[in-house]
Formats: C-alpha cells, structure tokens, sequence
C-alpha cells in the first residue's frame, strides 16, 4: 500500500475490478490508466492540503491587499507563458467578467494581445514581452500577478522588477521550489506549490488565484458567480 | 468599504474544493475510455480541437497547448488546436451568424471525420459549445464533454435518441463554477497523459 493509499482508501477499490474485456494486455492498460487517475486525484487533494497548510496567512493577506489595490482604483495585469498564459487570461476573466450584471474589476491579461506580443519578440527580445507593457502601462497602486511553474521565466522576472519599480503590488505562482522567482525580492506575495509535477502545479495554481479572487471579491463585498447544478456527488 | 478576511474564510474556500475532487476518482472509467478512444483517433491521423467559453476558452487554449508541446521531456507533438484564439475568426461569425454558431462554424470548416471534438463548459449550459460538439458527431468526430453541475444542454446530447451525439460526459461533481475548472485542469491532464499511454502501445489503440 502506497503513502497515498493508506491516506485515501476511498480512492482505491480492490484490484480484481477490471472492465470486461477479453484481451489481457488491453485489460492491464485500462487498468493501468484507472489507477494512474486515482493516484492524480489523490496527488493534487493533497497538494491542495498542503497548499492551504502553508498559505492559508499570505493568502488572506495578499486577498487583503489585493482588495485595498482594486477599492482604490488599481487595475491588475497578469501574465505567464505556455499553460501559464491561458491562466493569466482566466485571472482577468475572473476579475473583469463578474457573471452579474454591473461593472467587474479591471483587470488585463498581457498574454492576450498577439499584436504586442510578437511586436516586442521581434524588435526587442521575448525577455521584455511583458515588462513594457507594464512600464507602458503600469502605474503605482495597480497590480501585477504572473505565474511561472518553474519560477524561472525569464520575461515573468522581468515584468515583476518593472512592477516593483512602479510601486505595483506584486503576486507570484510558482512551483518546485520557486526557483529564480523565490529568490528575487520583487514580489509581494509568493506562492510555491510545493510539487515537481508541472500537471499538479498548475491544479493547486489555478486553485490558488481562484481563492484569491473569492477571497479579493468577498473582502470588497462583490455578489460571487452564480452557482448552477448539484454541489454534492452523485 | 473593504471587509477585514480571516483564517476561516480561506479555510471556508478550501473546503468547499474537497468533495467534488475526490469525487473525481469516481470517473476514472468514463476517463480511461475517454483517453483509449482518443487514442485511436490520433492513431489513425485524427487531430485534437478544443473549445469553451470564458474562463473555459482559457482552458481549451491550455488543453491543445499540452498535445502540441508536451511538459513531459520525450512525448511526442499530437496535433491540436482550440477554437479560441483568433478573435478576428470568433468576432467574424457571431457578427454574421451568431454567437451561437461561433464554434460549429470553424468546424464545419476545419473539421475532419477523424478528428477529435473537446467541449468543455463548467455548467453545460453553453448553447455555442453543444451546437459544435453536435455538429462534430454528425460529421464523424469523437466527441467529449467535460462539464459540471447538472450537465446542462451540453450533457443532454448524451441523452439524445435514437444516436446520442456524444460519446464521452465527463463531470466534475460541483456547482461551483470555480470548483468546476480546478477539476477540469486535473481532468484535461489525465486525458493528455493516458491518450498517450494508449497511444504508445503499439496495436492497442484500435
């Protein structure tokens, strides 16, 4: 019995539970795959757990923060490379698309415009993708959060000291051990899912910047998105 | 005026996150046959499309971004490509026929019968999503749905008679929309991991 097993039995029906099929080979690759979901399940609820156990301070603290930024007229630009991109685009949805009527938060993913972007990547270098816009943009008081799972991006460290600079407040995501991001003395608000698997760190950083956000909208007493549907299993 | 949080709103959040994922166990089957049947598609030449609204375009994106460059050293590239991220395209047709139509047109353009259709919708009340991923099934794809709460009209293909236009469901077992998507992320992951260990058994994925 694995560590994870012992922790979440429930996840771990007996063995002899096989679809039926009469090809051995195909049957263990089924197999195979059933456990190796069971087993990411129980890897990102715990990661979750731990997230929370080590977080649980900085993330009322940086929600707080947050909150005071937007109540005063702040504006939050997020970005990310790869996977980390689309996150930034969900963090400015988040805030900007509230799922009620009425105005939501401003907030911008500089992942999002194609024609800066490739502007910037050609003429200058990708390093500064996304620390011009903010040195274009970016003022004191707004907010500037990126993610990196391996805290190493070169253009999210760079937006993050453009930030500083600014007097920005400035939230960082990363995973493994924060790597260059951990660090640097340019961000606020750190994160580190403590993971080496890229796939959980992005599930515990989605969580993350999701909690900040009900956290950010609840301080500022902002109607949450409606909720649709059963909230239980089965 | 701002409202002073405490530990027990972070705490109070969390919590609200643990049923629905160790729920999530539950459809390692329906996942599994997901991923084997994905599998042959790709084995026979079929291509990944991906789609979704909001914060679920935000997902599609990242979904076909994890086919084409793979995180884990020494997978191999699949072809893949979301719905999503030409707003000239997207803005085009709801212009001219709709939002609703905003993704079964770039189908009914692109689409190839051994292609592979990805919906994914938090609360499957999408009407642009379900239209494509119907679509998709009349044309031969694969189609497959990851939608939570009651499943909405996107779920209710599953349902149709006397052919169901969709041939995998996959729910994440809140209401929540946000809950939804952390269960979406860990579910799209597992797709990308077990289509390629189907994938790499040679003569399995049939």
């Amino acid at each position: 019995m694995t560590g994870f097993e012992a922790l979440y039995p429930f996840l771990y029906p007996p063995a002899d539970e096989v679809p039926g099929d009469d090809d051995a080979g195909e049957r263990e690759v089924f197999a195979e795959a059933r456990r190796s979901t069971r087993e990411k399940v129980a890897e990102i609820a715990a990661l979750r757990e731990q997230v929370l156990a080590t977080h649980a301070e900085e993330l009322v603290a940086c929600a707080q923060a947050m909150a005071g930024a937007f109540g005063t007229g702040g504006r939050l630009f997020s970005f990310g490379n790869g996977g980390s991109s689309t996150d930034a685009q969900a963090v400015a949805e988040m805030f900007s698309a509230p799922g009620h009527p009425g105005a939501g938060l401003p907030a911008i993913a500089l992942t999002a415009d194609v024609a800066v972007l490739t502007a910037l990547s050609n003429d200058v270098s990708f390093e500064v993708v996304f620390a011009r816009p903010l040195a274009a943009s970016g003022r004191a008081g707004d907010i500037a959060l990126g993610l990196s799972t391996s805290g190493n991006s070169a253009n999210v460290l760079r937006a993050f000291a453009e930030a500083r600079r600014q007097g920005m407040l400035t939230v960082g995501l990363a995973g493994y051990d924060g790597g260059r991001m951990a660090e640097a003395d340019t961000v606020d608000h750190l994160f580190v899912m403590p993971s080496s698997s890229v796939h959980r760190i992005q599930e515990a950083q989605t969580t993350v910047y999701q909690v900040l956000g009900e956290l950010t909208l609840r301080a500022l007493s902002c109607p949450g998105r409606p909720a649709r549907g059963p909230d239980s299993p089965g | 005026m701002i409202r002073e949080l405490t530990r027990a709103d972070v705490e109070e959040v969390f919590l609200r996150r643990t049923t629905a994922t160790t729920a999530l166990a539950d459809e390692a089957d329906r996942i599994g046959d997901a991923c084997h049947a994905m599998a042959a598609r790709f084995y026979r030449g079929g291509r990944l499309i991906t789609f979704g609204n909001g914060a679920a375009a935000a997902d599609a994106a990242h979904l076909a971004v994890e086919f084409v460059h793979p995180v884990i050293m020494g997978k191999r590239a699949l072809p893949a490509v979301s719905l999503v991220t030409d707003p000239a395209t997207l803005t085009g047709i709801a212009r001219r026929s709709g939002f609703e139509d905003t993704f079964a047109a770039q189908l009914r353009t692109h689409a190839r019968p051994d292609d592979i259709a990805v919906g994914i919708s938090a609360d499957g009340a999408c009407v642009n999503v379900a239209r494509a991923l119907g679509e998709a099934h009349d044309r031969g794809l694969l189609t497959v749905a990851l939608v939570g709460g009651d499943g909405g009209t996107v779920a209710a293909l599953a349902d149709e008679r006397p052919t169901a236009r969709l041939d995998h469901l996959l729910r994440a077992r809140s209401g929540d929309p946000y809950v939804v998507k952390e269960v979406h992320v860990t579910i799209y992951h597992v797709l990308w991991e077990l289509a390629h260990v189907f994938l790499e058994r040679p003569g399995r994925a049939s």
